[in-house]
């Protein structure tokens, strides 16, 4: 196998990788995580149960695509789920998912609902979809950022879609849903510091302290010592390169007209990528 | 037992005021036939209900016939952004509550179960529970912790597509089934569309594939294509073209009130001719190990 160089969202597809483990429901939203729980399942964590969509397919031979997993389950007579049995997951323990937010704060809330006030947005975006469950049942919370910057990594959320290490969260919920783990292109982030305050707990290979900091909305601390996030091996951008054929992590990370020509590309190209006999041999 | 109905006859029962659940779930298996009569039929003040929204709470916003949005989330997904709810949501023309995923299922559970509320911890610690007045955090009468009771949401009317249905209102989902069931079962009345009608013995034998009881459906729509231009697995994919089309004929006045006349303003099969015709769509979009 050829060393190629590893790009930086190689670096972070693998930083999240690694934070999955046991046994349990891994959705897949977005490409970043779909191809984090693909990696962890091949190299991490074998007995992850990944789903195929955001709610459906456990255990089938899937990549991500523009029309979601769908198609791969119906193909290979996958195990179907519904919605009960996902939440029923949540509810238990027993499911992960790599939530992608508009904002996070240094308390680990999370915003996918507005910027400004909720009553009367500047920008009204999704709604808080299925968070809220999450920050409320779940162990293990998992963010992640593609655009560490001051408008993203911010001093409060305009809108808690989802539960940070508040005093509420703490009177109403004690740690079960509390932030864990937030990985961004600049590093990877806890929530250890002094009353749940996001840490720094990792840097990316080349990016210093004070560009993390001139990044965030909010006086950041780091845990002591700072490590350097391990760089990904070649089998593994190897095995991301393979299993994203239609280069969905870039398509996620751009925005505008670039976007706007992959997702056509993409689109063309999905045919045959859903069309194949198995999702894992290389379609394209 | 015959319960066909033709659509736009379907959208000339829902009057104004009405409240009515959505199936599908964000550009997956919408049930945009049906959405866009109903959108043709001129009905307004329209309360929806809908776990994870997309072109079809878009499409009735944009053309005036909603008054508010019951949601946990509505968006195009990579496409970004939904442009009637977003603005709607901006200028404060339509009202909303946002509720979340689960708790909109507890709602039509709730209904479904006739009992005055369910309890969860979803949403505890949240701004969800700041702004939607729904909710209520109470005591829990058996001493623990203080729980979220969701109270019932009862929908006048459903709104599901299904890939097959016989004529009696038994319907097979085979791609994801989001939260149709659900909706179905809660709704006073449910209107089923399909993308193919078949013979009650047919149907029969997909068996355990049936999720939606004839019990609960009052009428029935064959409408091939009538998720278009969402996912219909394993029928056929998102048409990203259509998409596209349609949030940019959002994004201009002048150009929206064209596509309400042009597109919206079409029966279905004159629908589907403007895509091209059935053919062509299935060239587009058809995907054959399926």
């Amino acid at each position: 196998m050829t060393t190629e160089p590893y790009r930086f969202d190689e670096l972070m597809i693998d930083a999240m990788a690694r934070e999955l483990s046991g046994e349990v429901l891994v959705s897949s939203v977005t490409a970043f995580g779909a191809l984090a729980g693909l990696v962890a399942k091949a190299f991490y964590a074998p007995d992850l149960a990944l789903l195929a969509t955001p709610e459906s397919g456990m255990d089938v031979d899937f990549l991500p695509s523009l029309s979601l997993g769908q198609f791969f389950i119906l193909a290979q007579r996958g195990i179907a789920l519904g919605m009960e049995e996902v939440f029923d997951a949540i509810f238990l323990d027993k499911f992960r998912i790599w939530i992608n937010p508009a904002q996070i704060d240094q308390r680990g809330s999370v915003n996918i609902s507005t910027i400004g006030p909720w009553a009367n947005p500047k920008v009204a975006l999704v709604g808080s979809r299925g968070i809220p469950e999450d920050t409320s049942h779940l162990s293990k919370l998992c963010y992640y950022l593609l655009d560490h910057n001051p408008r993203t990594v911010v001093a409060a959320v305009d809108f808690r879609s989802g539960a940070g290490n508040t005093a509420e969260r703490e009177q109403r919920l004690g740690r079960i849903g509390a932030p864990s783990v937030l990985v961004t292109n600049l590093g990877v982030f806890d929530f250890q510091g002094a009353h749940g305050q996001m840490q720094i707990r990792q840097l990316h290979p080349g990016v210093d302290l004070t560009a993390v900091e001139s990044a965030t909305g909010f006086h950041l601390t780091a845990a002591s010592p700072v490590a350097t996030t391990p760089e990904p091996s070649s089998e593994v951008v190897a095995f991301i390169r393979q299993h994203d054929p239609l280069g969905l992590r870039h398509m996620e990370m751009q925005k505008g007209s670039g976007a706007a020509k992959h997702q056509d590309q993409a689109w063309m190209d999905e045919r045959s990528l859903l069309e194949a006999p198995s999702a894992g041999e290389g379609a394209l | 037992m015959n319960k066909l109905v033709l659509l736009d006859d379907m959208a000339g029962q829902i009057p104004d005021g009405a409240t009515v659940a959505i199936g599908g779930s964000s550009i997956s298996r919408k049930p945009m036939a049906m959405v866009r009569a109903l959108a043709r039929s001129g009905v307004k003040d329209l309360r929806l209900i809908v776990d994870v929204g997309g072109p079809d709470v878009d499409l009735l916003i944009g053309v005036g016939a909603v008054r508010e949005v019951l949601y946990a989330f509505v968006g195009f997904e990579f496409l970004g952004l939904a442009p009637h709810f977003r603005a709607a949501r901006q200028n404060q023309s339509v009202a909303f509550q946002e509720w979340t995923e689960y708790t909109i299922m507890a709602g039509l559970d709730a209904t479904i179960k006739r009992i005055p509320f369910i309890p969860t911890h979803a949403g505890l610690a949240t701004d969800v529970l700041s702004v939607n007045p729904a909710f209520r955090v109470i005591a829990d009468p058996f001493g623990g912790d203080d729980v979220v009771a969701i109270p019932p949401l009862s929908p006048d009317f459903a709104l599901i597509h299904a890939n097959y249905a016989d004529r009696a209102g038994n319907g097979v989902i085979l791609g994801d089934s989001h939260v149709d069931v659900l909706c179905a079962k809660a709704a006073k009345t449910t209107f089923l569309s399909c993308e193919q009608v078949l013979s009650s013995k047919d149907l029969q034998n997909l068996g355990a594939g049936i999720q939606i009881l004839r019990i609960h459906t009052a009428g029935v729509i064959e409408a091939p294509w009538g998720a278009h231009p969402t996912i219909m697995a394993p029928g056929y994919r998102l048409d990203l073209g259509a998409m596209k089309d349609y949030l940019h004929q959002a994004s201009d006045p002048d150009l929206w009130l064209n596509y309400t006349q042009e597109v919206i303003g079409q029966d279905h099969e004159t629908y589907v001719k403007h895509q091209g015709g059935a053919l062509a769509l299935k060239q587009r979009l058809g995907v054959s190990s399926t």
